[in-house]
């Protein structure tokens, strides 16, 4: 299995939607009910890629947390790609996002990353402005996805499968 | 209490060792390198393992250790598996393969998960109540601009009303003027005749209307004094006569009013306000009475003096009373062509003296108002006080510095209204040379000056020694022209469009008032 298995490790603050992404990816379902992550949960779904060997994203849902230095890092150790989750009604959970990602950059250099805003559903409220997606997108995948209703769940999933694969 | 080192004796090694495998309920699994179970010790139906397949635990196993070194020991705290079971969960590395072993942890993972949910949603709780907060400072910035916005708009409303109305007097008394000396020269057959009260009709009606536009804006500034003096009762009344006479008889109108006692013959009120009350109310009798009459009684019976205007005319039909004293409330009363400001004049002006207004009336009939109003000396020393503020008023001088002679007049009249004696100058040096030569109470600067600014001004005084109330007036509200006009030794700085009752307040507190 381990040539075609990836482990993918989710950073974010809390009540950012992890839980929610991976429901929502592995599952197909959503929950409106807010529950903690306490440890890890391991999870895993098989994504098939146009003209290339499937490839099944081994998903570490890790509790949330803002910084690493509060987070078990064994968790991190053998991850392929990281998928950061920042909430975009709460800008600050897109700082916690990036500061996750410096910190991990230190123990996983050559782990994939990408950056997933969610809870697309609330635009409305977001505190993140879009020119400064526009400009992280120059240095990071971002995608804006709602694990309420799917949107951008999919393609975020298929380009971190296709990036840790390749 | 001193412990010694070393083994516990085996009874209590025992102990332990049964109390913590009770609690840990431990699974032990061992696997080859392919991740095929080939041994199985412990509990098996805590971790919910005893229903699955080998080859679904093989998965599970091989996808929690993907991509760690297997070498070396490995420890994962809190794993959550897929039979919804927490443990902890070590890998020990074997010659033949690796030793996997689970500690029951759910106990602590709900505790923990307890705790740790009731910090995360009171972290989210905070931050929706700091955002509601901002939002509400926001919404509340917004309204405060709103409101400045509303207050500069009625300032200059009220100074447009003023000066509109104050200006109309000067040519309303050259019409008063000359009507008087054409309607001596005319027979009163003649057709010019009745060309002239139509004139004197109309001229009334902008008399009446102007200086109500004059109450309506100083009251709003809030610049309210009265001006207690004794009224010729009976030369009153043959005014209001010679006024409202001619419109009723051009309306084929009765028309009567009389003072029915004469046993004061001054008392103390203040006589504009009582005229203006009393014009109102007979300029609408006279014009909301199509057949019958108006009829006016005027008497003073101790220290209050009653007046009664009574008509015939269309009546206030009920679903209107509460409305008639709203300003500009036009359309109350059926065929209404004034500006809808007499009724609420006649009300604010009866309240200033602290009298009383009543009214009865019936639709289609008549309507009879009332106005009882005392007299302005007998209440607790009123009338001394509003003669102390009356000699208060007139002992203030006020230097008006302005080059746009609108501003300067409207800064006059203001001035004049609140009581001060006031002097206008238009340049700077005048202003110098005119404040030293006779220093007024208060200075009152704009800064935008020809040639020399107000800042220049107030600044070229203060050298000399001059110690004087300065008021500043300027265009630009900006923090940056403040602190200039404060350096330059101004007292206050007023922005324009000039709000009027802080202009008056500040006025007044310049002069200790």
């Amino acid at each position: 299995m381990s040539g075609q298995a990836r482990k993918i490790c989710m950073l974010g603050d809390f009540g950012v939607g992890k839980t929610s992404l991976v429901s929502r990816f592995v599952s197909n379902t959503f929950s409106e009910r807010y529950l903690t992550t306490v440890g890890v949960k391991v999870d895993s779904r098989e994504v098939l890629r146009d003209g290339a060997d499937p490839v099944k994203l081994v998903l570490w849902d890790i509790a949330g947390r803002s910084a690493l230095d509060a987070l078990n890092t064994s968790y991190l150790r053998g991850a392929s790609g990281l998928l950061l989750v920042a909430d975009g009604t709460r800008e600050a959970t897109l700082r916690a996002a990036l500061d996750l990602l410096m910190q991990s950059r230190a123990l996983l250099p050559k782990a994939d990353a990408i950056l997933l805003i969610n809870k697309l559903d609330l635009v409305d409220r977001w505190e993140v402005a879009p020119a400064t997606l526009a400009e992280l997108r120059e240095s990071l995948p971002v995608y804006e996805t709602s694990a309420r209703f799917g949107d951008g769940v999919e393609r975020a999933f298929a380009d971190l499968a296709g990036r840790v694969a390749a | 209490m001193n412990a010694r080192e070393g083994s516990f004796p085996p009874e209590i090694e025992n102990l332990v060792a049964r109390l913590l495998i009770e609690r840990a309920r431990p699974l032990v699994v061992c696997c080859d390198r392919d991740w095929r179970i080939v041994d199985v010790h412990g509990d098996v139906e805590a971790f919910g393992c005893d229903g699955r397949g080998e080859q679904d635990c093989a998965v599970e196993f091989e996808e929690l250790f993907l991509g760690l070194p297997l070498d070396e020991p490995v420890d994962l705290p809190f794993v959550q598996l897929k039979t919804g079971r927490v443990a902890h969960v070590s890998l020990v590395p074997g010659d033949a393969g690796y030793t996997i072993v689970f500690l029951d942890a759910q106990l602590e993972h709900d505790r923990q998960r307890v705790q740790q949910q009731l910090g995360n949603e009171a972290a989210l709780a905070g931050q929706q109540k700091t955002r509601a907060i901002q939002q509400l400072r926001e919404i509340r910035g917004e309204l405060e601009q709103q409101r400045t916005r509303l207050q500069e708009a009625n300032a200059l409303k009220n100074a447009l009303i003023a000066t509109l109305s104050h200006d109309f007097r000067t040519p309303l008394t050259s019409i008063f003027g000359y009507l008087h000396l054409l309607e001596q020269h005319v027979d009163r057959d003649d057709d010019t005749q009745l060309s002239l009260r139509a004139i004197r009709r109309n001229a009334t009606y902008l008399l009446t209307l102007s200086e109500n536009l004059l109450e309506y804006g100083r009251s709003e500034s809030g610049a309210t004094l009265l001006n207690p003096e004794g009224i010729e009762l009976q030369a009153l009344v043959d005014d209001l006569d010679a006024m409202f006479r001619p419109l009723a008889s051009d309306l084929g109108l009765a028309f009567l009013i009389e003072l029915e006692d004469r046993g004061e013959q001054r008392p103390i009120l203040d006589e504009t306000r009582v005229r203006q009350v009393l014009v109102n109310l007979l300029s609408n009798a006279v014009r909301y009475t199509a057949r019958g009459g108006v009829v006016a009684r005027i008497a003073w019976r101790g220290d209050v003096l009653e007046a009664e205007v009574r008509d015939t005319g269309i009546g206030i039909p009920e679903e209107f009373r509460e409305r008639i004293f709203v300003p500009f409330n036009r359309g109350v009363r059926n065929g209404s062509k004034g500006a809808g400001l007499g009724l609420s004049i006649v009300k604010r002006l009866v309240e200033q003296m602290r009298g009383e207004l009543t009214f009865t009336s019936v639709a289609g009939q008549g309507t009879c108002f009332r106005v009882v109003l005392p007299t302005l000396r007998r209440e607790n020393g009123d009338a001394d006080r509003i003669a102390d503020e009356g000699a208060w008023m007139h002992s203030h001088s006020a230097l008006v510095v302005d080059d746009d002679p609108d501003v300067a007049q409207l800064l006059e009249m203001l001035l004049v209204d609140i009581g001060f004696r006031v002097r206008v100058v238009h340049d700077a040096d005048t202003a110098i040379t005119e404040a030293l030569a006779n220093p007024p109470d208060v200075l009152l600067v704009d800064v935008e000056l020809p040639r020399l600014s107000g800042n220049t001004v107030v600044f070229r005084l203060r050298a000399q020694g001059y110690r004087g109330r300065i008021v500043t007036l300027s265009a630009t509200p900006t923090a940056e022209a403040r602190a200039a006009a404060i350096a330059a030794g101004t007292d206050h700085y007023l922005t324009k469009p000039l709000n009027i009752e802080q202009f008056v307040r500040i006025m007044r507190r310049a002069v200790g008032g």
